[in-house]
């Protein structure tokens, strides 16, 4: 082995690049760039500015922050769903004047002001909500013109009884404690932004408006579609908003006691930039209250300490502007380029010299030498079947096989021609086995473990098995449950081949090449499911052996049969048998004359096994190939193996055109028939075996003659 | 995305090719025709007054209507690529890197070892690619994966009877189509049709960009030119092209047979490399996916641009065809990957 290839191995077995991709499937990544920008936000000026988180300097922070987070929850609302609210400042302002008002210059009790003030912010968040959700105006240019109305009447307002407020003589108590006072260490404003913020989340994410809000926001056509009622909903959320807003005002007449020209001054723009900034999605249906609050802390920190270090209006403005569009900017381009980045990443190839093989081409003499008598097979359904993965005979002769469409057909015999629907379960039916009391077991690819009662009635049986401890994706789920055999016992052994992919995605598994393959086991007494064996190569066919104290189990990737012991001296582990062939093993099952049957799914090329000793080149194939471009195993061949209990080779057949079985996932001998499917293929083939015996049945050999 | 120039460095950029469009355009005709006749791996068409001779292995063949080819001459290796002067002298050159015109072996440059296509011009002068200074014509693919571009290109005037060469570096020159006192060569590897100018050499590319690799030209009665490709571009091919570890271990390591790299034929054995789209699925082999051979015949007009082509796709047979001979308002069409030569009437062909 070469320097560099040794280094290659260790780069590519030793450093787990297939971390960086589970962890990208993660929601809560969306969270990580606004939380970094927090961490840095608030480092940066907690260590430029003294004293910048001392006790004081924070009281007057956070109760800006209280009123400011108010009004951005409002607005986060509304951009989820799918809106805009750029009168919020206006909104804002306006309730504070309506609460100046009624209180000073009327000279009415606080709790009128603070009813006056809400008032006004549910009038103006009716009146966007009317003209964006009924009359389905431009929620930016609607919310702008409110916006300006909003602006230039408190102008006006403020303007004119600016005299009359400052020669009030009305006091409270309840405004002095509201605006100057802590409670528990921490100001009311920051108790009720607080609060609006639980409220907002328990609502948008376990209430049925909230969700509401969320589906309308992620796509307003499917919402309708499903009879939400998009309009009303829409207008809620800036109802909503100007309620937000409206306690906003109230809070902020408390604390300076006064309403000025600057109040509410350029709200808008701060708010809308803490939304987006948190990673609220501008787009709508993405985000959440604590990306807005979060955004929040950042955008206050940000001006407040710009204020502190002695810049200018101008310079705090321009700094929002540049983080509003950097934020609008990934946003958009994480949301569109996500599942990209994720497919980029996400295959993660690791290193693998395989051993050298035998040849099994033709001519070639060795005992796996395929020759072309599968192409002679009677076929079954033919055109009518997509995907037979297994096949299996009953009791009757009757013969069963999965598809692609999830559901299991039942062939009648003698001629299988006529057929039905036997069950429809889903996913995509693989591993099939009949248990002693006549129930079919079948491993469902992206499903479970399923057992069908003569009857038809579908039972599951297992979709989890424990959890590992290291696992970032979830590995308790069965992701690729893929052959069961059953033991005497009645324990079901089956085998679920990647924790990686999807069942549909086994392909790509070959191409990482990752090990971890499981061997699981249910249990029907307690519905139990144990790992027995993992960290194999694509774990695949299962079969009891004849005596069932042993069972075989094949290891595709890896063109590996093990063996593993239920019981005797060797009990609980596993021995390889068969290493290193020339094709990629899938479902095995017994053969009448004591051996047993072993599908090859494809044949393994030159080409690719050097491709397994350059990760670094599958890596990069992954991501600048698309993927009907990428290099194969070469599963346009496979073949049904023969293989004896030491594992010895016996004989091999195969269909080298490829014209009736170019990929073998499984066969099934039943009274001198050899039953053959296939995957990717579009029927069944019956084969005449040479020799075998003509009363040998599995359900006999498995279960004794019939009860 | 404006990323994208900054990522690349990272990532690599995507691997692309032209796609078969315009005059490109997929069709099913080769496979539609019917064969001719039977000739394992036919290389070489030329048409000789009534006759078709093709170049198969180490013969000629003489083709006539409904009887067997019949062989006309055979040498001690295989034929390469095959000429017939003005004054009708068959002028062959072989795998060994010799030449015979009318029999007698002509003294070569020892520079010349790969004679992948002959062809006289209107006044006698005889033009020869030699494909490579490194490899034989029957290594042409190690050549390809090794980017070899030693190619070049040699005339011989009728009056002075001595060869020489005109261009240097070219990537695989395979066909010739002699223009006046130019000739415009196919640079297989490049991908391109280059005219070099027939004294000074310059040259001047003419259609670039082809969906395939050029193998050789032949003309057309009313000035246009045949254009054959032996082997479509395929974006795994390409790929594996930029990467260079891989790339060295699979020449020291796999057999020239099962290499990724462009094939005259594929499919025939379990041990060549396989795509994803290439999968067999419910008993379709799907004629867009990728493949390492092809069948691809190119109409150029008189200013070799293409005007319409005809295709053996991915599920086809008539693959690696390398010539084409037009007759009588016939295309004889020699395909070595299909073992048979094609006859495809020009006047009925819709065309």
């Amino acid at each position: 082995m070469s320097f560099r290839e040794r280094l290659q191995s260790w780069r590519y077995n030793l450093v787990p690049d297939h971390l960086v991709g589970e962890i990208l499937t993660k929601r809560w990544t969306d969270n990580a760039i606004p939380f970094l920008a927090l961490v840095v936000t608030l480092a940066t000026f907690g260590s430029v500015i003294p004293g910048f988180f001392k006790l004081t300097s924070l009281q007057e922070s956070t109760r800006q922050l209280g009123e400011f987070s108010m009004v951005v929850t409002g607005m986060t609302v509304v951009m989820l769903g799918g809106g805009i609210d750029l009168s919020v400042g206006s909104i804002f302002a306006l309730s504070c004047f309506s609460a100046v008002y009624v209180f000073f210059i009327l000279e009415q009790s606080i709790w009128l002001a603070l009813a006056a003030s809400i008032a006004t912010g549910l009038v103006f968040g009716a009146i966007n909500g009317y003209l964006v959700g009924y009359l389905r105006l431009r929620a930016f240019l609607t919310t702008l013109v409110t916006f300006i109305f909003g602006r230039a009447l408190f102008d006006i307002l403020v303007t004119t009884y600016a005299a009359d407020v400052q020669l009030s003589t009305a006091t409270s108590d309840v405004l002095d404690f509201i605006g100057d006072s802590t409670f528990w260490g921490l100001s009311v404003s920051v108790w009720l932004a607080i609060i609006l913020a639980i409220v907002t989340h328990i609502a948008l994410t376990r209430s049925r408006p909230g969700w509401h809000v969320l589906a309308v926001g992620g796509s307003r056509r499917s919402a309708h579609n499903a009879g939400i009622r998009v309009r009303r909903t829409v207008f809620m959320t800036y109802v909503f908003s100007g309620f937000c807003a409206s306690i906003g005002g109230f809070l902020i007449a408390c604390r300076l006691s006064g309403a000025g020209p600057g109040t509410g001054l350029n709200l808008e723009i701060m708010a809308l930039t803490a939304a987006v900034v948190g990673g609220v999605s501008l787009g709508g249906g993405r985000g959440s209250v604590i990306k807005g609050l979060m955004g929040a802390i950042i955008v206050l920190t940000m001006t407040n300490g710009l204020i502190r270090l002695g810049y200018g209006t101008g310079t705090n403005q321009m700094v929002l502007g540049i983080m509003l569009a950097v934020a609008v900017t990934i946003d958009i381009r994480w949301l569109k380029n996500r599942h990209k980045v994720l497919n980029e990443v996400y295959v993660a190839p690791v290193y693998l010299k395989m051993g050298a093989t035998q040849s099994a081409a033709p001519g070639s003499g060795t005992p796996y030498e395929l020759d072309n008598r599968l192409s002679a097979a009677d076929h079954i359904g033919l055109g009518e079947l997509e995907g037979p993965e297994d096949v299996i005979l009953d009791r009757d002769d009757n013969l069963y096989c999965g598809t692609r469409h999830g559901e299991i057909v039942r062939f009648f015999a003698p001629d299988y021609v006529r057929s039905e629907v036997f069950a429809h379960i889903g996913g995509f039916p693989l591993g099939l086995a009949f248990d002693k009391a006549g129930n079919l077991i079948s491993c469902v690819g992206a499903m479970g473990l399923y057992s069908v009662s003569p009857d038809r009635e579908v039972k599951r049986l297992s979709a989890e098995t424990s959890r590992s401890w290291t696992s970032i994706v979830d590995d308790a789920r069965l992701r690729d449950p893929n052959d069961c055999d059953i033991a005497p016992d009645g324990r079901i052994y089956f085998t679920d081949s990647t924790k990686r992919y999807d069942a549909h995605d086994w392909a790509l598994d070959s191409i990482e090449n990752r090990a971890t393959g499981r061997l699981l086991v249910y249990d029907p007494k307690d519905g139990s499911t144990k790992t027995l064996l993992d960290g194999y190569r694509y774990t695949n066919g299962v079969c009891m052996a004849h005596d069932g104290k042993s069972l075989f189990f094949a290891e595709s990737w890896a063109c590996r049969v093990h063996r593993y012991w239920l019981e005797g001296p060797k009990a609980g582990t596993a021995e390889c048998v068969i290493r290193d062939m020339p094709g990629y093993p899938d479902n095995i099952n017994r053969a009448s004359d004591g051996n047993y049957w072993m599908a090859w799914l494809g044949m393994r090329t030159p080409s690719f096994d050097l491709s397994l000793r350059h990760p670094d080149m599958r890596k990069r194939m992954t991501r600048r190939l698309p993927q009907d471009e990428w290099l194969f195993p070469n599963i346009n061949t496979g073949g049904v193996v023969k293989f004896n209990e030491k594992g010895g080779i016996v004989e091999a057949m195969g269909d080298l055109p490829g014209g009736a079985h170019p990929m073998v996932t499984s066969m099934r001998e039943h009274k001198g028939y050899l039953f053959v499917g296939g995957i990717l293929n579009n029927r069944i083939g019956r084969y005449r075996i040479s020799g075998a015996d003509p009363n040998w049945t599995s359900p006999a050999s498995y279960w004794g003659a019939r009860p | 995305m404006i990323l994208d120039p900054i990522l690349d460095i990272f990532r690599g950029r995507a691997v692309t090719i032209p796609p078969l469009d315009g005059a490109f355009r997929p069709n099913t005709r080769l496979d539609d025709a019917p064969a001719f006749a039977e000739l394992s791996e036919p290389d070489n068409l030329l048409v000789s007054g009534d006759r078709l001779i093709a170049s198969s292995g180490n013969a000629i063949y003489s083709i006539g209507v409904g009887a067997a080819p019949v062989v006309v001459e055979t040498f001690p290796s295989p034929v390469r690529a095959l000429a017939l002067s003005p004054s009708g002298e068959l002028t062959v050159g072989l795998e060994s890197g010799k030449l015979l015109i009318a029999g007698k072996e002509v003294a070569l440059s020892a520079d010349v070892r790969c004679i992948t296509a002959l062809a006289y011009a209107n006044d006698g002068t005889l033009w020869l690619a030699n494909g490579s200074a490194e490899h034989a014509p029957s290594q042409w693919a190690a050549d390809l994966m090794k980017k070899g571009a030693s190619g070049s290109l040699w005339r011989r005037d009728a009056a002075s009877g001595a060869f020489r060469k005109v261009a240097g570096d070219i990537a695989f020159p395979y066909g010739l189509h002699p223009i006046g006192k130019d000739v415009l060569v196919s640079e297989s590897w490049r991908h391109q049709l280059v005219r070099f100018d027939g004294e000074t050499g310059n040259r001047s590319r003419v259609l670039a960009h082809l969906p395939g690799y050029p193998a050789r030209l032949s003309p057309s009665p009313d000035g246009g030119a045949w254009l054959t490709l032996f082997a479509p571009r395929n974006r795994l091919i390409e790929f594996v092209l930029q990467e260079t570890h891989y790339r060295q271990d699979m020449l020291e390591q796999v057999p020239p047979a099962y290499w990724i790299a462009p094939a005259l034929a594929s499919s025939r054995s379990f041990l060549e490399p396989l795509q994803c789209g290439g999968i067999r699925t419910m008993g379709i082999h799907k004629p867009w996916s990728p493949s390492r051979s092809y069948g691809l015949v190119v109409r150029l007009d008189r200013e070799m641009q293409p005007q319409f082509s005809l295709h053996s796709r991915a599920n086809g047979t008539r693959h690696g065809i390398c010539s084409v001979a037009e007759k009588d308002g016939r295309l004889f069409i020699a395909s070595r990957g299909g073992d048979c030569v094609l006859a495809i009437d020009l006047a009925s062909g819709g065309f």
